[in-house]
């Protein structure tokens, strides 16, 4: 063979290797956090942050082959931030999820726009019972609780247990008058009469009207459909004009930083619900609590591992789809049950997107029974996800298709 | 009349000592500086954080909290004029309302970064607590105790505008500041030290709100708009008026959840209006402020 020959050959593969494209790699996986980090319930929430990160961390930060890409945004609470960031994030950053979103309304619009980008959102926060009823669609997912779940756990339980004359005061939005219509269904479900109630806006710092008013009906249980500031500020003056003494109150949503905001003394014997507490005996539950206690020092409420579990189990679920393509992803979401430190068992319903588990009724503890840092709670009752959650043909939800 | 109507009206006044109090120092301020304080509700929530500094941090008693903070945000009130606001005096006023309202959000954000969002702890001091039997119902130690302090806050601030000499000054700054100045006293000083008595009413508030009010970064946004409210019926740069418009919009937002709970914050807006069309100067309001 001839030099000439050799080198010629030797350019035609050098431009072969060079011209060959290079092989197109998967887009990595994006997952956001949308929640409230100034606004109202920021206390409870902006924490959330921390557990998706660490949920993404814990999985090893890779996924498909690619770095986890990870953002969070703070839409303060309100609906219509909400909305514009859920836009930004699925165009401009395209995420493939986001999570979280407190504020039912807020939650509301980010479902619409999940389902106009055909991104997935698994609603850690609100508590609307639409996002698995009427409003369900087949790219959103619904973590941890609804307001069906807080309200039937602890109103059945508080019926039976408590006293069967009540007395509202709800938060003037979205999620107070769900709240309230489940609320109402579980003491008529066990032959209790609600004996008023009164629509509050939120934000209000003076509630000591309503609470005169629900004074003056004498029911056995006050009913607190709010939470966060709202909370705080209603409570505080319940005990002030000592209501206490003479009814017991039922919260819809306490965590242990309100209890920390205002002192134990203030939250004292009432009673609320919830899906976790950090002393729960769930598997890996209280290690977490002890991870979180060294990092941030103190424990986590219930929204951290809630929100630390949908990041966890969208991931595995992307592992065992083999790709990020939505569609993949729901397939495996839907009837899968999984044990995780938050869960075990939880399970997602296919018929509403529902992530259902136990429920547990807590009793806020007296200063003096508080033992150790964050102990705020004992849990006097459980109720199983059958009971807890409406029956999946009875919520209105017609999942669609893709 | 039952007892059950009598407490919520001694509520509506207690609510309404707290909008005077708020009121009284913005509507000086206004009158005086010609400047729309929008930081007013932060200094507010200054007035409360330091309290639980005061108390909870730093163990002393409520008694120093009350006597000592509202000094300290008068400080920082007279601060926060001489090295800001009165680089604004010459030109529009809009500048000064723009700037007062980044005050806002820079203190409030500085709370919460410093102190956390979720708020702090504070109680009721224990020689306040428990109820006064006052013979038609028993009514929270507490709350009366605030309405002491509003009482005796307003008195000696009449009497300090009417009474002294420097009271005088103010007076008369608030009808001509220029001819104050031509006069030869030096009216920077005057404005300095209206500015700082406005913001330790403030910071007043604030420490006798934080025993029944969560006290959170945030909580002087429940007040800045009704406050306006209150200045704006009773006349802007009227003590008077901030008063009597204080004890109405108390009073309102009370009985107004008894009447028709939806509207019971609405209510005192239509009030507004109403005042606005057929007195705008307000009730006690001086009809040069229109100019």
């Amino acid at each position: 063979m001839g030099r000439k020959f050799l080198t010629t050959t030797l350019i035609i593969i050098g431009l072969a290797v060079l011209w060959v494209p290079p092989v197109a790699a998967e887009e990595p996986v994006r997952v956001a956090i949308l929640t409230d980090m100034s606004g109202p319930y920021a206390g409870i929430c902006a924490s959330n942050v921390d557990a998706v990160k660490m949920a993404i961390e814990d999985f090893g930060g890779m996924l498909l082959g690619n770095k986890i890409e990870f953002y969070y945004r703070d839409h303060h609470c309100k609906p219509d931030i909400a909305n514009e960031r859920a836009k930004e994030l699925y165009e401009r950053e395209r995420v493939d999820i986001i999570i979280d979103v407190p504020n039912s309304a807020a939650g509301l619009a980010v479902s619409e726009q999940a389902r106009l980008h055909k991104r997935l959102f698994i609603s850690v926060g609100s508590g609307t019972t639409e996002h698995s009823g009427s409003k369900c669609n087949r790219y959103t997912f619904d973590w941890a609780y609804n307001d069906y779940m807080l309200a039937t756990s602890v109103g059945l339980w508080g019926a039976d247990n408590l006293g069967k004359k009540w007395y509202t005061i709800t938060a003037d939005y979205a999620w107070g008058h769900d709240l309230f219509k489940n609320f109402t269904a579980a003491l008529k479900k066990k032959g209790g009469i609600l004996l008023g109630n009164d629509n509050v806006a939120l934000g209000t710092a003076d509630f000591t009207p309503y609470l005169l008013k629900a004074k003056r009906a004498k029911p056995e249980v006050l009913v607190l459909l709010n939470a966060g500031k709202d909370a705080n500020n209603a409570t505080k003056q319940a005990v002030e004009f000592g209501l206490k003494k003479e009814m017991k109150i039922i919260h819809a949503l306490i965590f242990v930083p309100s209890i920390r905001a205002v002192g134990p003394e203030v939250y004292a014997d009432d009673y609320v619900a919830g899906a976790w507490y950090w002393k729960v005996d769930t598997p890996g539950a209280r290690e977490f609590a002890d991870r979180w206690l060294k990092k941030f020092g103190h424990r986590p409420n219930w929204m951290n591992p809630a929100n630390y579990s949908a990041t966890l189990q969208y991931l595995r679920a992307v592992k065992r789809a083999g790709t990020k393509d939505p569609k993949a992803v729901i397939k495996q979401l839907e009837d899968h049950t999984f044990g995780d430190l938050f869960a075990n068992p939880g399970y997602i319903r296919p018929e509403d997107h529902m992530q259902v588990g136990k429920a547990y009724i807590f009793r806020a503890k007296r200063p003096e029974e508080i033992k150790e840092k964050d102990d705020c709670f004992e849990i006097v009752g459980t109720i199983p996800p059958e009971q807890a959650y409406m029956d999946p043909k009875k919520t209105g939800c017609r999942m669609g298709g893709f | 009349m039952s007892q059950y109507l009598i407490t919520q009206l001694l509520n509506g006044l207690i609510v309404g000592s707290l909008y005077i109090l708020l009121s009284m120092g913005l509507t000086i301020i206004f009158g005086m500086l010609g400047i729309v304080n929008f930081a007013h509700g932060a200094l507010y929530m200054l007035g409360a954080y330091a309290a639980y500094t005061v108390v909870g941090v730093l163990s002393g008693n409520f008694l120093i909290a009350i006597l000592v903070v509202p000094l300290a945000i008068g400080l920082i009130g007279a601060l926060l004029e001489t090295t800001l606001l009165r680089r604004l005096y010459r030109v529009e006023p809009f500048y000064n309302l723009l700037l007062t309202f980044g005050l806002m959000l820079v203190i409030q954000d500085a709370v919460r970064i410093g102190y956390g969002p979720e708020g702090e702890p504070f109680n009721i001091p224990g020689a306040l607590l428990g109820a006064v039997n006052l013979g038609i119902t028993y009514y929270p130690k507490y709350r009366l105790f605030i309405f002491a302090i509003t009482v005796l806050c307003s008195v000696g601030l009449i009497l300090f505008l009417e009474r002294t000499k420097v009271g005088a000054i103010i007076r008369a700054g608030t009808e001509d500041s220029d001819m104050v100045d031509a006069l030869g006293i030096d009216i920077g000083k005057v404005f300095t030290f209206v500015f700082g008595i406005g913001a330790a009413l403030a910071g007043l508030a604030g420490v006798l709100a934080a025993p029944i009010q969560n006290v959170e970064p945030a909580m002087g946004m429940n007040f800045l708009v009704e406050t306006f409210v209150v200045v704006v019926i009773g006349g802007m740069g009227s003590i008077i008026g901030s008063i009597i418009a204080g004890l109405i919009i108390g009073e309102t937002l009370t009985i107004g959840v008894l009447i028709w709970p939806p509207m019971a914050t609405t209510l005192i807006y239509i009030f507004m209006a109403f005042i606005l069309l057929i007195r705008p100067r307000g009730l006690f309001g001086r009809a040069e402020f229109l100019d």
